[in-house]
């Protein structure tokens, strides 16, 4: 019988890749923030599913091409989400039962605390603020995750 | 639930890494049960009793609480 089972998990070796991408990504996320998430970096055009329409666009509706477009918050935005998840669900060195237990402690307590924090946003921020709560939100539930998991891993 | 696997373990010589490696977990598991925060599995518990040669009721017992 063997101790545990992860067949979710990807193997060890690319939890390197994982790092490097999450650190890169919040590094340039971070450097975004201070630049009111506009950049003129690698500007392209890119196709929309859908474009919303503001004072700024009239021309807003299904598949449209966007002229123009800086892909620096795409990639940065990307770049976080498949580093952390590759971080989050590769295997440890030793896979066993407590490791095991230790990820899907991690996993509810993240969901938690991002519904915490979304309550408290929802309550007392307001106006476009409100608004960029959610972009961290968007981000939260993996960084809880992986920090609440190696800061109890490293610390047992 | 009470364990005795540090005792066992000095008695044996093994430092937590040596057991972790014997019975194929991370030296983490051995650390948090021997702390008591972690409980092993049954199978867990049966392969450090069957390394100690000795019965898993004599290296896990409950207590009054349990």
């Amino acid at each position: 019988m063997s101790i545990m089972k992860t067949n979710y998990l990807l193997p060890h070796r690319y939890k390197i890749i994982g790092w490097v991408l999450l650190i890169l990504g919040v590094i340039s996320g971070l450097v975004f923030f201070n630049q009111d998430f506009e950049s003129d970096m690698l500007k392209m055009d890119v196709f929309a599913i859908y474009n919303g329409e503001d004072i700024f666009n009239k021309d807003g509706g299904f598949f449209k091409i966007i002229e123009n477009n800086s892909i620096l918050d795409e990639i940065t935005a990307l770049s976080i989400i498949f580093g952390g998840l590759i971080v989050g669900f590769t295997k440890e060195k030793v896979e066993d039962e407590f490791i095991f237990k230790l990820r899907n402690d991690s996993l509810v307590w993240a969901i938690i605390v991002n519904y915490i924090i979304l309550i408290f946003t929802i309550i007392f921020i307001y106006e476009f603020t409100f608004f960029n709560v959610l972009v961290y939100n968007m981000f939260t539930p993996l960084l809880f995750f992986i920090f609440r998991f190696n800061f109890l891993k490293y610390r047992s | 639930m009470r364990n005795n696997i540090k005792i066992e373990r000095a008695r044996h010589n093994l430092t937590q890494a040596d057991l972790a490696e014997k019975i194929g977990v991370s030296r983490q598991s051995i650390n948090a049960i021997e702390k008591g925060k972690y409980v092993p599995s049954t199978v867990l518990a049966l392969k450090m009793a069957r390394l100690f040669k000795m019965s898993v009721e004599d290296l896990f017992t409950l207590e009054i609480d349990d």
